[in-house]
């Protein structure tokens, strides 16, 4: 049995034109995927938790659901966190789930592109499809992200090789540049690569809005940049009839953080005075954009949200995951489709190993070890349907085309049973 | 020290994080050929990596897009030992252009599990 059309739960390019052979039950190939997809799909059921499990020993669902709902309904602080690789019922499930037991509510942005909402919050954007950008954009910018490393397929369906509607000749007719403290292999396959001192990304941004608003500028070198350099990329442009940049985890994980990201819009904005230039976050996981859509929808805030007084707040620094472990104040924590065991600074990471943590995951990780309670569930875009918003805020269906093991709930069904057993604790 | 995503550290987490693949994207950092040169590193050698927050042992290969005086380590349970949890009150974690003093070490790499048990220690 063949499936066209497949979109990838992989990264945040949610490339939708993966074609998957099924053989008695099996993934027997993808076509069309990237290599980290390729490994996405073929080794879906490699590793696969075997069973719930308290404690690590295995038991049944309703055990764990039952432990899940004893925990979750005594804890004061709980912190419920992950939710940008599942789908969008199972974010609004979880949103749902932190409203009712007073919880802290937040999700995998708050390391990622965090800091770019904050930014954006404040001065707006100026954002597109990746679908315009294929189709008109003849200057591109790569502004500390790395695309062939993280994104893979990001050069070659969207941003740099395709043939477009206005940039029918595709590479030959766009201009690429990079902007980086390391020549990646991005940097390579750029028209031009500006080599920049690390945590100096603000001042280049700056002395670039400097130039194109039609300022001098005295230094000979700005952020290890020769002036030149700095000068031919202001040219090229305000000579672009439709600019991008794609900016990364290099913005935002830096000194100055939001303020990069507010000077990159700055620097955009300056440019639409001359012609037509869009910027867009290289968004990571998958559904990193639907986390942060679903719980606008649902509480008004992208992530971020305390729900301790009866109504949602909203305050990175204070409510993002990463700080509430770090002042230890979380005193149980649900984990749905995350892994901050492997992923946070080992303070914040200790404090998970001295509170019940509940996980939902479809392989053991660093935070399943930690875990008192877990729960292996299906996997969204392979063994459960749902909805992921890809990197420029577009929203494509995943597809189900394998039954999950017999007894493997998704993570939405298992939500919904956490919620059936706290209602009825409350009762 | 910089640090970030590899194709490799997403290829290996796919397969799973207990898996050997996964292990070997992540619990090593990249360095410049100058550097390697400078530090006089053999193969036999391992790296200890530090910083004002942790340190922690790891292998080591060559970038040639690096320069000199800088190191880059991919996301995962090691780099983890050597950041800071301080968000200074945005959120999110410094992760790169940290300052971090290498030096060429005899002690082995610890494996994932060693890692959990120390977080699970609290050490």
């Amino acid at each position: 049995m063949q499936y066209t059309d497949i979109v990838c739960p992989f990264c945040g390019c949610l490339c939708d034109d993966l074609e998957v052979t099924i053989k008695d039950g099996h993934i027997e190939s993808v076509k069309n995927a990237c290599t980290i997809s390729q490994s996405k799909f073929m080794n879906h059921h490699e590793n696969r938790i075997n069973a719930p499990s308290i404690n690590g020993k295995e038991t049944e669902l309703e055990k764990t659901v039952e432990k899940a709902v004893e925990i979750l309904a005594s804890a004061r602080r709980p912190l419920i966190y992950g939710l940008s690789s599942t789908e969008c019922g199972a974010i609004s499930k979880a949103v749902e789930i932190a409203e009712f037991t007073g919880g802290v509510l937040d999700n995998t942005s708050s390391v990622c592109h965090g800091p770019t909402i904050l930014a954006l919050q404040q001065v707006g954007e100026s954002k597109t499809t990746l679908g315009e950008v294929k189709n008109r954009a003849d200057l591109v910018v790569f502004w500390g992200s790395n695309p062939t490393e993280a994104h893979l397929r990001h050069i070659v369906r969207y941003s740099v090789t395709p043939k477009g509607m206005y940039v029918q000749e595709g590479k030959k007719d766009r201009k690429i540049f990079v902007v980086d403290v390391r020549e990646t292999r991005t940097a390579k396959m750029a028209d031009k690569f500006l080599k920049i001192d690390h945590n100096k990304d603000f001042e280049l941004l700056l002395a670039l809005r400097a130039l194109i608003r039609g300022e001098e500028l005295k230094a000979s070198q700005i952020a290890g940049v020769p002036i030149k350099e700095i000068k031919t990329l202001a040219e090229e442009m305000m000579k672009a009839k439709f600019g991008v940049v794609f900016f990364g985890l290099g913005l935002t994980q830096s000194d100055g953080r939001h303020m990069n990201i507010d000077a990159a819009v700055g620097l955009v904005s300056e440019l639409n005075r001359k012609t037509k230039f869009v910027l867009t976050p290289m968004r990571g996981h998958y559904n990193v954009a639907g986390a942060n859509t679903v719980t606008t929808w649902q509480t008004g805030y992208p992530y971020a949200v305390d729900f301790s007084t009866g109504y949602p707040r909203y305050n990175p620094g204070e409510f993002t995951a990463i700080d509430v472990l770090n002042r230890g104040e979380a005193d149980a924590a649900l984990i749905i489709a995350s892994d901050p065991g492997a992923t946070f600074p080992k303070d914040a990471a200790k404090h998970l190993a001295q509170i019940p943590v509940i996980t939902l995951d479809q392989k053991t990780t660093p935070t399943t070890m930690l875990s008192e309670v877990v729960i292996p569930v299906a996997t969204a875009g392979i063994e459960a349907e749902g909805t992921a918003y890809r990197m420029d805020g577009v929203p494509l269906k995943l597809s189900k085309f394998i039954d999950a093991r017999e007894g493997v709930c998704s993570d939405r069904e298992v939500l919904d049973m956490i919620i059936a057993g706290l209602k009825e604790a409350k009762q | 020290m910089i640090s970030g995503r590899t194709a490799k550290q997403g290829i290996g987490l796919e397969i799973g994080k207990l898996s050997k693949s996964y292990a070997e994207s992540v619990n090593h950092v990249q360095l410049s050929t100058d550097d390697v040169k400078e530090l006089a590193l053999e193969k036999t050698h391992n790296l200890r990596i530090s910083t004002e927050h942790g340190s922690v042992t790891v292998n080591w290969i060559i970038d040639k897009g690096l320069s000199a005086g800088m190191v880059f380590f991919p996301y995962g349970p090691w780099a983890n030992q050597v950041f800071s949890s301080n968000t200074d009150s945005t959120g999110m974690p410094i992760m790169k252009g940290i300052p971090a003093t290498i030096i060429p070490t005899d002690d082995k790499v610890q494996e994932l599990n060693e890692i959990i048990e120390k977080i699970r220690s609290g050490a």
